[in-house]
């Protein structure tokens, strides 16, 4: 397991990289890296729900794609079919370079959807939910028991339904989801009471004692007029001043933060360590990231109208891309 | 020490108090067991020690609770979470977190102990309660018994002095129950904690007990102490003590063991009135007598007929060659482990899940091309959690809205739903909002609700989880009357007592196969986990239950 934080930075690295591109080769070659660190952390035994698999999401999308966007752009100079005009809709030239294009956005849907796929596979949801900051520690536990109620009450929905079949329940028309959504709602609030005495049982209060209420407050108040006035700013052309503000107004978020989460009384059991692995899963993402940027260029840019044309290639920005694959060779 | 005078509470919008001037006191280092029927206020009694009643609950409060001389009342649950540990019924309605160790250090999270110590409580907690193997896994993936000792690990993290447990046992099957209770013995005389659990399952537990509350539940005062000087004040008790009762034994025998000699005396003393040693064979069993005096039912068509079955969820097989049948007028009971596929073959049954070879026929015909609400109106099926049945606002309204599902005018039902529930002893609930009676009678009204088609085969599955002695007796009566009326009765259960109080024939599944059958004397000896108490105690016997002990010990004339 790597530190969950590691994760998210490759994932942004990974997010920025393919937004910043349509060059099929760089995406395709980033998805081939996201592919294999699917294939290399999936757990033996864990499949997907067969829609959700990446490499049909991938077959599936990118000739939908492909289509609806030949259909919806006549642009293009190499006209593969012409279909009579008179028909509705479909009717008039289908060019290779709106094919082109419509594949690439697919391509780049399904980048997107297997980096998230990733990140789905290698972080439980609770670890994400460790990030939340302490000053909302209520909300991160509550985000907790949302994350292991949700499955229960699946469960509890398929009791249900087989507990109403067998006494002669058919689903007809609307009121019959009554039967249904009844005992699920009055199950679902005697647990939730029930895990509320659980809690309170255990000490946890919810309630947050703030020892210095007004100072963090003053602060917190001061960062979000810093970070809406330099949002304005920027909008009114005046970029660089714009920024020292947001910047600023964030930092001032970030300090009344930690004043607060300073006064809730807690602390962590799980410490998760922060090794080799995780310097070099960070840093390869970073160095992809940077080294496309560096010498990516004007490669990155492709645009198949209005006549399809090969796409340029930069070796050492394709090569920096390889980076995303560090968490396959270091994860055990 | 916990100490009640003179308490008195009230419910929320009730007149009728749930406890009643309770005084009472607990030595610190006791093991108490809170015993009484569902609806006594026995979780209303363990609510007090830690302040959730009337924190949670509402309600008024009269009179003093003292726990290790803190108020309860005054301090709130969280202000006692440290003097009292809580460990709930349903293992799964109390877990915050998803992985072991973060479960139990959650409350260490909350309380803000330094990192260091947290582990080494952790450990400690995950030691004492034989968890440490599991300390990785994810909860969804625990049965039910080590989820329960997760629980447990839980509640002891902040070291209390007191641990109230509320019918920990009543979701699990005997032998996790078994094993939770040792895992509680051993809590008590290593750690020297103070014990306070209420248990519907005393067999297991009496013997190491040393203090018995009983509440009764017509308002009758509070009767606390140790156990030989309460039980004699119980009603419905286990079957040792119940047959020790009826036949005078002195001191009351807490354990099988203790019961041998008066049993061996027993024999003795038959052996000398009379030679004939036939009293140890059942007199033919007055069960078969009683069925079927319904000439109208031929008995030799099965209702029911499984052939060769075989079922799986995705790859993995759960049931394989299958051959059963039942016949009118007879209650078969299903006895195995979590897990041998028993309620798979339920669902089979009535087509909740289709088999992947064999057949089921419903008095002749295979069900494999029809709906399961239509063969429903032919067989009955309780699943084992009734409250997902239920919905409806009234009692009466739940049968009414099967007939409705079936397209059946209430004129024209089988049965009048009124004379039903008369039947199911509910007749002054039909009124009643069927998510506030006990378990008992939630159960009755799911049993209404599936009946009032008149189906001529009925499965159960898990009937007694939860239930008291008295709600046992009264299903018990139920189905012997309906068996006696013809209807054919499929019991999936772990419950032995009920067993060799009900079944006609006994069938025992492991891994998807039938492994034994035959009849319940035969079948049940033969494995000591599904050995009930009077075969133990009467080794030599082929008496099951206390009636055929009795029977037996009478002197022929």
């Amino acid at each position: 397991m790597l530190h969950a934080a590691a994760w998210l930075v490759w994932l942004i690295a990974a997010v920025s990289v393919v937004s910043m591109t349509r060059n099929p080769l760089y995406l395709t070659l980033a998805l081939a890296a996201f592919m294999t660190t699917v294939h290399v952390i999936r757990r033996p035994g864990e499949t997907y729900a067969a829609p959700l698999a990446p490499g049909r999401f991938a077959l599936f999308v990118i000739p939908l794609a492909a289509l609806i966007n030949a259909l919806l752009s006549r642009v293009g100079e190499t006209i593969l079919v012409a279909i009579p005009q008179p028909w509705p809709l479909i009717g008039g030239p289908i060019t290779a370079e709106a094919l082109v294009y419509g594949a690439l956005n697919g391509l780049l849907l399904t980048a997107f959807f297997v980096a998230f796929a990733v990140l789905n596979l290698a972080v439980p949801i609770r670890d994400l939910i460790r990030f939340i900051p302490r000053a909302f520690y209520p909300v991160a536990v509550v985000a907790s028991i949302a994350v292991t109620f949700a499955p229960t009450t699946l469960r509890q929905m398929q009791q249900i339904r087989e507990a109403q079949a067998i006494r002669g329940h058919r689903m007809r028309r609307l009121r019959d989801w009554l039967p249904l959504f009844m005992p699920l709602l009055t199950g679902g609030l005697e647990r939730a009471l029930q895990l509320a005495e659980a809690m309170a049982s255990r000490g946890f209060a919810g309630e947050t004692v703030t020892a210095h209420p007004g100072r963090a407050q003053v602060v917190s108040i001061v960062g979000l007029l810093g970070v809406l006035s330099g949002g304005l700013l920027t909008a009114w052309q005046q970029a660089s001043w714009g920024w020292v503000l947001i910047v600023g107004g964030s930092a001032a978020i970030a300090v009344a933060l930690w004043l607060t989460g300073r006064s809730v009384p807690h602390t962590t059991y799980r410490r998760a360590p922060w090794g080799y692995r995780e310097w070099l899963v960070t840093g390869g993402a970073l160095v992809a990231l940077a080294g496309f940027l560096c010498w990516g260029g004007a490669t990155r840019i492709y645009n198949p109208y209005p006549v399809l044309t090969w796409p340029a290639f930069d070796t050492l920005a394709g090569t920096a891309l390889l980076g995303f694959l560090l968490p396959a060779l270091v994860v055990e | 020490m916990i100490r009640f005078e003179h308490v008195t509470y009230t419910y929320p919008d009730t007149t009728r108090p749930a406890l009643r001037d309770v005084s009472l006191t607990i030595p610190a280092g006791a093991f108490a067991l809170v015993v009484g029927t569902s609806g006594a206020g026995k979780s209303t009694l363990l609510r007090c020690l830690n302040g959730l009643v009337p924190h949670f609950s509402g309600g008024t409060l009269t009179g003093r609770v003292s726990v290790d001389n803190l108020d309860p009342v005054a301090r709130a649950p969280g202000g006692m979470s440290r003097a009292v540990g809580f460990v709930f019924q349903d293992p799964e309605a109390q877990f915050v977190m998803d992985r072991v160790e973060d479960e139990i250090a959650f409350a260490l999270e909350n309380a803000a102990i330094p990192p260091a110590e947290m582990h080494a409580r952790v450990e400690a907690a995950l030691e004492q309660l034989h968890l440490t193997p599991l300390r990785q896994r994810k909860l969804e993936t625990l049965s039910g018994g080590e989820k329960q000792r997760v629980a447990i690990a839980s509640a002891l993290a902040l070291r209390p002095r007191i641990l109230a447990l509320d019918e920990p046992t009543s979701q699990l099957d005997p032998q996790s129950a078994a094993e939770l209770l040792d895992a509680l013995v051993r809590l008590h005389k290593t750690l020297g904690l103070t014990v306070v659990l209420a248990e519907h399952r005393l067999e297991r537990i009496l013997p190491f007990v040393d203090q018995v509350i009983y509440l009764p539940d017509d308002g009758a005062p509070v009767i606390a102490g140790p156990p030989r000087d309460v039980l004699p004040h119980i009603p419905l008790l286990p079957p040792l003590q119940a047959l020790a009762q009826a036949l005078g034994w002195s001191p009351l025998p807490l354990t099988v063991e203790e019961g041998w000699h008066f049993a061996t005396q027993c024999l003795e003393d038959l052996s000398t009135d009379s030679t004939d040693f036939n009293g140890l064979k059942r007199r033919k069993s007055v069960s078969s007598v009683q069925s079927v005096d319904n000439q109208s039912v031929d008995k030799n068509t099965p209702v029911l007929e499984i052939r060769d079955l075989e079922a799986a969820y995705g790859p993995t097989t759960v049931l394989r060659g299958v051959d059963v049948a039942l016949y009118p007028g007879e209650i078969v009971a299903l006895l195995g482990r979590n897990g041998a596929g028993k309620t798979t073959l339920l669902k089979c049954l009535v087509g909740l899940l289709r088999p992947r070879r064999g057949e089921v026929l419903v008095e002749g015909r295979s069900i494999a091309k029809r709906d399961v609400a239509d063969v429903c109106r032919q067989v009955g099926y309780l699943p084992q959690d009734p409250n997902a049945l239920l919905f409806a606002d009234t009692v009466l309204d739940e049968l009414h809205i099967t007939l409705r599902n079936h397209g059946i005018a209430p004129e024209d039902a089988p049965i009048a739903p009124e004379t039903l529930l008369e039947r199911l002893g509910l007749a002054d609930k039909a009124q009643c909002y069927p998510r506030d009676l006990s378990v008992g009678e939630r159960q009755r009204v799911a049993l209404g609700a599936i009946m009032v088609t008149q189906p001529h085969a009925l499965l159960l599955d898990e009937p007694t989880r939860g239930l008291d002695y008295r709600a046992k007796a009264q299903l018990l009566d139920l189905l012997r009357a309906w068996r006696a009326e013809g209807l054919a009765i499929l019991l999936v259960t772990h419950d032995v007592e009920l067993v060799a109080e009900a079944a006609d024939r006994v069938l025992v599944m492991a891994q998807g196969e039938i492994i034994a059958q035959g009849n319940p004397a035969e079948v049940l000896r033969a494995s000591p986990t599904f050995t009930p108490q009077v075969s133990k105690l009467f080794p030599e016997s082929d008496w099951l239950t206390v009636e055929n002990v009795l029977a037996g010990l009478k002197p022929r004339s």
